[in-house]
């Protein structure tokens, strides 16, 4: 049948590249090259990297069907594969909770799967079967909506780099050890965590993002993180319980971060390091730090201000600037505390690299204004800055304009804008 | 002093220039800079020093035409320069990979000759989408291929295709192995449940002629052979699944030569764990002497079989094509079509 005016332009490629475009093709389509020709019927089934998403089978309204059909497509693929099986990820909706996934696991967990993803839909939260401790390779983790209960004789997985648990019901305990048996992770990220108290112990650890209700969050030796992205809910209880102790937490937090570039605080983060002892003249310089970004902060609370101000002057190289108030307008004009200004910020502070401001959620109250005539004054290479308003109110805006005109600025080359929502 | 010498020791007095050679025989010069940017070629010159002059010119590998080679320069021309923003480097990307499909595969070819991983990542990512979404006619159509199969091939359901010979014969020999251990371990545990009960009562008996004052030493002898017995046992139950791990291992594995050099590596540990275990023990058993070298010998058996595979695979498999229908059968027992020639 060889046809010799066109030759076969790819059958005869290596198996190496071959793999590459395969993989490179939806899941469906990589299959079905098994019917181009004689050559091709065998070609994908040694493919190491296996992606059901939602194209793997057409979506339709009964949602059953299409879990039915996705079952079955998986588990008739997993049977005719050959060969290691390196990456292996589940996003799919219609996909629920079921049986067959535990024999999935046990198959890829007796072929090398090195990088795990596992997305269902919605409905019961699927138990990560006890072979799946097994996967001694497994270099990079994420789950949604599982549930996760290592074995007593869990040590970890020694070659673990990334690990994502996304609304992952796993006891503090086992978390814990879990990371800390995990030698070689670098990238940590939980989220959707209830009333957790968190230490969290990893040495080699770079990237770190939480999310969801903590009660307590500790880092022990984390020397190399670099991202550090917290978004944290305080419940009020939880507040006035850590009022009572009297350890710091901002240093608890932040003590022992020293080459941290970047910083992402959401939500009551900045309200959660504020509480405990006062602050006093930190020990810690951020010379790394160029990336502030502290949401939610509450502009009334001298406390919040003063840990912001605190990671500002503690990092001489800040380049770029991000703050989002969360202040209630209808307070008063007058604020109690100016004095504060004076004594924390002398007028000889500098920021020497600090190149780009910007602020949202501005509501006019007095300390937001003395913060930005703190920035104005304090940074001699700035040069953007945005000040977004939250009110929509002509006459507050006017009024925070106005005061803003007064403001000395330290760079020539330093630009303002005031973006208003219309 | 050669020129190579001083290209190598002296690099500001690179030459800017190298030579290579296609694969129709032709030699041309090309810029040091951007020729280095292949690893091949990179490797050529510092590992072998060629490329320095028109007689030793670099040899290309067979694939790399001279249109290949100037479509391959073309590219590293743009990418070596190092100012460029990743914006610039995907525009471009996108209009060079604008050619047909015969030169996108001959390039593909090209670049994966000259390990330029990212000429390779480029143009099997361009495959990948003229691929995507198509019908398998329209597939066949660019790409030329053979529409060989049957239309019952067609509808047929693709078979689990363990049934490689190779992994079969495999999995006998070690199915093989594997019960004569077991045997050896069923024997072996009759026997010591024997000895159990025969020390027992030789213990008791000393207890007894010996007295309370032996009483102690006595029990503590029994108690440590006892330990010995249950972690000889142990041991065995562990060499059982060892061996019974190949099997586990093979079955569905298209990368058999790793897997067979791994297994041939188990069984000598298995070899090293038998030996240790016969140290330990001072009951001393006649069968000792037989197990480690029957062992031994299975595992030669399996490692010599394991070479001839992966050596002379090609003409094995011309022994059993021709070898006639009998042997086929035997072979490929399952495979009425004799789906696996196709397979390689």
């Amino acid at each position: 049948m060889g046809d010799f005016l066109d030759p076969d332009l790819i059958s005869d490629l290596p198996q190496s590249i071959i793999e590459t475009i395969l993989i490179q093709l939806p899941i469906r389509d990589a299959v079905r090259t098994s019917i181009l020709s004689r050559k091709w019927r065998y070609k994908w089934s040694t493919i190491t990297q296996l992606v059901f998403d939602e194209k793997c089978y057409p979506t339709c309204n009964d949602r059953e069907l299409v879990h039915k059909s996705v079952v079955e497509f998986i588990t008739r693929l997993l049977f005719l594969h050959q060969g290691p099986i390196h990456k292996f990820h589940i996003v799919n909706a219609s996909l629920a909770s079921c049986p067959a996934i535990n024999q999935w696991i046990l198959f890829l967990s007796r072929n090398d799967i090195k990088d795990f993803n596992l997305e269902l839909g919605e409905g019961d939260f699927f138990r990560m079967p006890s072979c799946f401790f097994g996967c001694e390779k497994l270099t990079r983790l994420e789950l949604s909506r599982c549930e996760l209960y290592p074995p007593a004789s869990f040590k970890g997985f020694s070659c673990l780099k990334s690990l994502n648990l996304h609304q992952v019901l796993i006891s503090p305990e086992a978390i814990e050890s879990l990371i800390s048996s995990c030698p070689l992770l670098e990238s940590l990220s939980l989220s959707y965590f209830d009333c957790l108290a968190l230490t969290v112990c990893a040495p080699n650890l770079k990237y770190l993002c939480l999310e969801g209700e903590f009660t307590e969050i500790c880092l022990v030796d984390t020397p190399l993180l670099v991202e550090l992205s917290v978004a944290m809910y305080m419940t009020d209880d939880v507040a006035e319980h850590m009022e009572q102790s009297s350890t710091c937490n901002f240093v608890k937090f932040l003590g022992g971060v020293p080459n941290l570039e970047r910083l992402v605080g959401l939500i009551d983060f900045t309200k959660y390091l504020s509480i405990g002892n006062d602050l006093g003249h930190l020990a810690i310089t951020y010379n790394y730090l160029e990336t502030i970004e502290m949401y939610q902060v509450s502009f009334e609370d001298m406390k919040e201000i003063l840990v912001v101000l605190r990671l500002i002057t503690s990092s001489p190289n800040l380049k770029e600037l991000h703050i989002s108030g969360s202040s209630n307008i209808s307070a008063g004009t007058y604020a109690a505390g100016m004095e504060f200004w004076e004594k924390e910020c002398p007028s000889d502070s500098i920021l020497s690299q600090l190149k780009l401001v910007k602020l949202t959620e501005m509501s006019g109250v007095p300390h937001e204004i003395e913060f930005i005539k703190f920035l104005l004054g304090c940074s001699p290479v700035l040069e953007t800055m945005s000040i977004i308003p939250s009110m929509y109110d002509m006459e507050c805006q006017l009024k925070m304009l106005v005061e803003l005109m007064k403001f000395r600025r330290a760079s020539s080359k330093a630009e303002v804008y005031f973006i208003r929502g219309d | 002093m050669s020129e190579i010498d001083m290209s190598v020791i002296k690099p500001e007095m690179m030459k800017p220039y190298i030579w290579l050679q296609t694969s129709d025989g032709s030699i041309q010069q090309v810029e040091q800079e951007i020729a280095m940017f292949c690893p091949f070629i990179c490797q050529e010159i510092i590992q072998k020093g060629a490329g320095s002059s028109k007689n030793c010119a670099i040899c290309l590998p067979e694939k790399v035409t001279p249109a290949m080679l100037s479509l391959v320069l073309d590219y590293c021309r743009f990418h070596q320069v190092p100012g460029r923003s990743n914006k610039e480097r995907k525009s471009h990307d996108e209009r060079f990979i604008r050619m047909d499909t015969k030169r996108l595969c001959d390039l593909t070819s090209a670049a994966d000759s000259l390990q330029l991983r990212p000429l390779v990542d480029l143009t099997s990512r361009t495959l990948a989408r003229i691929i995507e979404g198509k019908s398998p006619e329209e597939i066949r159509e660019i790409f030329h291929l053979p529409d060989d199969l049957t239309e019952e091939e067609k509808l047929e359901p693709l078979k689990n295709t363990t049934d490689d010979p190779r992994i079969r014969l495999l999995n006998r020999l070690y199915a093989k192995k594997r019960k004569e251990l077991k045997e050896r371990g069923r024997l072996k545990n009759a026997e010591l449940e024997g000895e159990h009960v025969d020390e027992r009562s030789v213990d008791e008996l000393l207890s007894f002629i010996n007295g309370n004052d032996e009483d102690s030493k006595g029990s503590k002898t029994s108690k440590s052979k006892k330990k010995n017995r249950r972690k000889k046992e142990q041991k065995k139950s562990s060499l059982l699944t060892e061996a019974s791990k190949p099997k586990k291992e093979l079955s569905g594995h298209s990368s058999v030569s790793d897997k067979i050099a791994g297994t041939s590596n188990n069984h000598t540990e298995d070899d090293t764990f038998s030996h240790k275990e016969f140290d330990d023990d001072d009951d001393g058993d006649v069968d000792d002497e037989i197990d480690p070298a029957l062992q031994e010998k299975i595992d030669r058996e399996v490692e010599d079989f394991a070479r001839r595979l992966n050596s002379d695979w090609p003409e094995r498999m011309q022994e059993f094509l021709s070898s006639g229908q009998e042997r086929k059968s035997t072979l490929f027992a399952s495979n009425g079509n004799g789906l696996l020639r196709r397979n390689i």
